[in-house]
């Protein structure tokens, strides 16, 4: 069986498959295998430094690897071009980040329809997709505000829109809480998961908390650039 | 907190270091640029000055009262010309050892030798005598020194004559002094009683070739162009300044956390914005004094300078010494007035209000003044009329900078509304975030463009005015040596030359190789031709009221001379004699704005055998138009002993190139302003970009790992600098274009002549070299948005 015809099989949407990467002599991934599921939300836990990140971004395309392979719907990814792996960001992927992400020039509908204008879309259908996630992360109202005229729960909330704007099949979100306090921090959870959850969307969750890993369908560990589950065996 | 500012600046790590060599590098380039704008405005009123003593004995200027028992020295003054360039000639001849001595020479010369330029000095050498140096009686005794000379290119011939020769030689005076003060307006040569008031009214009615500029116009002109040029160098090095203060702001939080002070934060702020100023002044005079002999080369002014003339006096040295560190400073100090450094961390001000659309009031209203005086005629006065035009330009000036952020702010707003591309939109809405600092950056161009616009526009627009058309080649290269001097009405201020050498120097004219013909044009008091002969009465004097038209005074010329110069006209069949306007032949006459090929002239009833024994007004010689011919023909005419030279001999390029001398000095002013003002509005453009890339370093490293092409970045980043740039460029121009349309139609009583291709060429070189300065900051967006950033750090 090839390992497209494995995929289809399996429903693996999205694989990476013993994967090394060193910064320099640093060692950050040292044969790193992770599958993800079409629709499941994967937690990446680890201590600091452990890789995960890493991982995050070589699955993203971000980044290649020095060794292994990443698959993405039967296609391999980190063979593709930087375009190309560019282009598939655009399209198919979101992302989410602490923070900074948002351009401070732009509204906050602006900002969400980014993706989109980056991808040609015209500017009218663009807005109106943009505007559409307002009411559904709590953000009436706020489609004119500037990043440094929102608070930090909601600029997280506009970048979520940002990510998912697009209807991507994959949404890599790399600490998506790690800048809020507790609360906000569930409320994104929760506007998160519901969202991935209606659209069926892939999520790969990069976190060192706990409560947020505890809305995902499964938690894998990376240690030593490696990846195990919480109970030390393979994921 | 001094000493911490100090540690700070040398201690702070790679980044600090970069940031305060690029700082210091910015404001050396700057301080450099400025202190040769502040020299060359020295030399420019230095090489002015110089010109002073060929006004010498001249109605413009009052002549210093000289010391008791000075004796006097005659002088006699004539501008010519050698294959398109001026010449200034004075004949002086000494009464006694103390009479006066011209700038540059060590004495007066004696009889049979003379000084001359060394520009000059190495024509005559490199020429054949015949057309050059046979002028000059006697030799070269030595050169002219640099305190007499206004440029190195500058052809200037002192001729040691007796008293004897020059007593009897028309347009000359007795000096007691030479002039060392410019006059502060320039009186045109008038001769007759009809004149109106001048300085000095028994001086000379002689206007210098080469006249330098009158002082109360030369300061005015100095000040625009040095203002046009310091103005985008001080912005520049203000706005490299205020930002590399900006980009502090987390190192100055971690100030106040452990218990600094606003205050002392911002002394911290300034030393380091200080100590680059000061590194980048130093640099600033060691790139001045490296440069400053190519420099004065280059013809800023239409000629170069001396070398030693680009000087800065000790108030000049010391106001940009201490000037430049202190205005940064201030500018440091001024950069942290839009952020809040709290022990929390640093957060931007609130945006400020954007401009409001009141700001285009002003302009509208000095476009309304120049329109109103447009429409309904200017003030009668001179004065009135400088008033009038002069404020009309200054408020539009103010109103260019006042418009210019809401100006600015408009056009990012529309863009961002109506833009579809992503790169557009980003561009668009950091424009319009803060349409100040995106106008501040090119401000500067604001003054060159329109400044420059507008003064090469009135200027080709007063050369075409000025400047002769002529009628045909032939024309064109009709020497005419003009032996008595004539006034509007036709009449002699002098008398005739004798009328018997003029044959023989006829002969003599015609012998020369590229000779086509001869005219002499003899003096006959009686002889008049009818006003309304192909309406020259009226081209000459204007209708008389009542509608009759005055008889011009004529002279005769003999139809045999007159068939070998055919496009003068013809004599009627059976003539031999005919007769042509006196006093107006030449190329600045009616023969230049008339084609008179065509004409039959009315004929003279003058027995041929009379003819030789009239005195002689004018000869005209038609050449082939080559430098040989015409210098030798010129030579020839100079040295004839019966024709004292009044006014060199000279052709309608001669002439040309006389009126439009200190124009294109001008235009060469402007071009300068042009070529400078646009690349350093580039590089303070680039400043501000690097510095918004630095702020949006982590959003535009998102995008691009949200996989934004690093060309969508390219694109904000050329917007960002392009926009701002090209639209105040297009204001700008458009506005002098306007501005210089209204003042010529009205003013200059000429329509509109649109600059040569030259001007387009220097605008649009300058803009491309803006942008490429702006495209050199995309290989800093590769860097800094790169996929490492994507690591957490």
């Amino acid at each position: 069986m090839t390992s497209i015809e494995k995929n289809a099989v399996t429903g693996n949407i999205i694989e990476a498959r013993s994967l090394s990467l060193s910064f320099g002599s640093t060692p950050a991934l040292r044969g790193a295998s992770l599958a993800v599921r079409r629709g499941e939300i994967v937690a990446v836990m680890g201590p600091s430094g452990s890789g995960k990140s890493t991982l995050l971004h070589c699955l993203a395309g971000i980044l290649v690897p020095g060794e292994g392979e990443v698959w993405f719907g039967g296609q391999r990814l980190d063979s593709l071009s930087d375009d190309r792996r560019s282009a598939l960001r655009r399209m198919r992927f979101g992302s989410v980040f602490q923070s900074g992400q948002l351009v401070p020039e732009l509204t906050a509908e602006e900002n969400v329809a980014l993706p989109l204008l980056l991808s040609g879309t015209r500017r009218g259908p663009a807005m109106a997709a943009a505007r559409r996630w307002f009411p559904v992360l709590g953000l009436d109202g706020l489609e004119r505000r500037r990043s440094g005229e929102l608070s930090g729960g909601q600029a997280q909330r506009v970048a979520l829109a940002r990510g998912l704007v697009a209807e991507p099949e994959v949404l890599f979100a790399d600490e998506p809480t790690g800048a809020l306090d507790s609360v906000s921090g569930e409320l994104v959870m929760d506007l998160l998961t519901a969202a991935v959850r209606e659209r069926g969307t892939t999520v790969v969750l990069v976190t060192h908390d706990a409560r947020v890993a505890a809305y995902a369908d499964r938690e894998v560990v990376v240690r030593d650039g490696k990846v195990g589950t919480l109970t030390g065996s393979q994921p | 907190m001094i000493s911490l500012g100090l540690r700070l600046v040398v201690n702070g790590g790679r980044e600090a270091v970069t940031r305060l060599v690029i700082l210091t590098v910015a404001v050396g380039l700057g301080v450099g640029l400025l202190l040769t704008a502040v020299a060359a405005t020295n030399a420019a009123v230095t090489w002015n000055n110089r010109h002073a003593w060929f006004w010498t004995g001249t109605s413009s200027v009052v002549p210093h009262t000289a010391a008791a028992g000075t004796a006097p020295l005659w002088w006699h003054p004539v501008g010519d010309f050698f294959d398109g360039r001026q010449i200034e000639r004075f004949d002086v001849a000494a009464a006694g050892p103390s009479s006066p001595v011209p700038p540059g020479l060590p004495r007066d010369p004696a009889p049979g030798t003379y000084y001359a330029s060394p520009a000059l000095a190495a024509l005559i050498h490199g020429t054949p005598a015949s057309q050059l140096a046979d002028r000059y009686p006697g030799h070269l005794a030595g050169t002219i020194g640099d305190a007499g000379l206004p440029s190195p290119d500058s052809l200037v011939i002192v001729v040691g004559r007796t008293p004897a020769q020059l007593a009897q030689t028309p347009n000359t005076v007795q000096v007691r002094s030479v002039n060392d003060v410019m006059p502060g307006t320039f009186v045109p040569p008038c001769y007759g009683p009809h004149c109106g008031r001048v300085p000095s009214p028994e001086g000379l009615a002689y206007f210098p070739n080469d006249a330098g500029g009158a002082s109360s116009s030369i300061d005015l002109i100095l000040a625009v162009v040095a203002l046009a040029i310091l103005t985008p160098v001080l912005i520049f090095i203000g706005t490299a300044t205020r930002l590399s203060a900006a980009r502090r702001e987390e190192r100055f939080a971690a100030m106040r956390l452990a218990g600094a002070t606003r205050g002392q934060v911002s002394l911290v702020a300034a030393i380091e914005s200080t100590v680059a100023a000061v590194l980048g002044t130093a640099i600033g005079f060691g790139l001045f004094f490296l440069l400053r002999i190519p420099v004065a080369g280059i013809p800023f002014i239409g000629q170069p300078f001396f070398p030693s003339e680009l000087t800065l006096s000790l108030p000049d040295i010391l106001l940009v010494a201490i000037g430049v560190p202190l205005f940064a400073a201030l500018a440091a100090r001024m950069a942290l007035r839009r952020v809040n450094i709290s022990p929390l961390g640093v957060t931007r001000r609130a945006r400020p209000k954007p401009p409001g659309a009141w700001r285009v009031i002003p302009l509208l209203a000095g476009l309304a003044e120049l329109g109103f005086w447009t429409i309904h005629g200017h003030p009668a006065s001179i004065p009135g009329q400088i008033q009038a035009f002069a404020s009309s330009f200054f408020i539009i000036l103010v109103g260019l900078f006042i418009a210019g952020p809401w100006v600015t702010m408009a056009a990012a707003v529309a863009m961002a509304r109506w833009t579809s591309r992503p790169a557009t939109l980003l561009a668009a809405r950091r424009i319009g975030d803060d349409p100040r600092a995106a106008f501040r950056a090119v401000s500067g161009l604001v003054l060159a463009l329109f400044i420059t616009t507008a003064a090469v526009v009135a200027i080709t627009t007063q050369d075409a005015k000025e400047t002769t058309p002529f009628g045909t080649v032939a024309q064109s290269n009709l020497m005419t040596d003009q032996i008595a001097a004539p006034s509007p009405s036709g009449s002699r201020v002098t008398a005739p030359g004798p009328g018997a050498p003029a044959a023989a120097l006829a002969a003599r004219l015609d012998a020369i190789h590229g000779i086509h013909g001869v005219v002499v044009l003899r003096a006959d008091p009686t002889l008049t031709i009818p006003g309304t002969f192909h309406d020259l009465g009226v081209n000459t004097f204007g209708d008389n009221p009542g509608g009759s038209v005055p008889p011009i005074p004529a002279d005769v010329a003999s139809c045999a001379q007159l068939a070998t110069v055919p496009d003068l006209g013809h004599c009627p069949a059976g003539a031999t004699a005919a007769a042509i306007p006196a006093g107006v032949f030449g190329p600045n006459g009616f023969f230049g704005s008339q084609g008179t090929s065509g004409f039959t002239w009315p004929a003279a009833n003058v027995p041929a055998a009379r003819l030789d024994a009239l005195g002689v007004d004018t000869i005209g010689v038609e050449t082939d138009g080559t430098t040989t011919a015409i210098e030798q023909a010129r030579t020839v005419l100079e040295t004839e002993p019966a024709y004292p030279v009044l006014n060199a001999p000279s052709t309608p390029e001669d002439n040309v190139v006389a009126d439009v001398a200190a124009n294109n000095g001008y235009q060469q002013l402007a071009n300068v302003v042009i070529l400078v003002s646009l690349p350093i509005a580039g590089c303070t453009l680039v400043a501000g970009i690097a510095a918004g890339l630095a702020d949006r370093k982590r959003p535009f490293s998102m995008l691009r790992l949200a996989g934004a092409r690093l060309s969508t970045l390219r694109s904000v980043v050329a917007l960002e600098g392009a926009v701002p740039l090209l639209s105040v460029a297009a204001v700008a121009i458009g506005t002098g274009f306007a501005g210089a349309a209204m003042f010529a139609r009205e003013a200059q009583q000429h329509p509109m002549v649109a600059p040569g291709i030259a001007y387009y060429l220097l605008t649009a070189g300058g803009i491309v070299i803006s942008l490429a300065i702006i495209a050199a900051t995309f290989p800093l967006l590769a860097r800094i948005t790169g996929p490492e950033t994507a690591r957490n750090e």
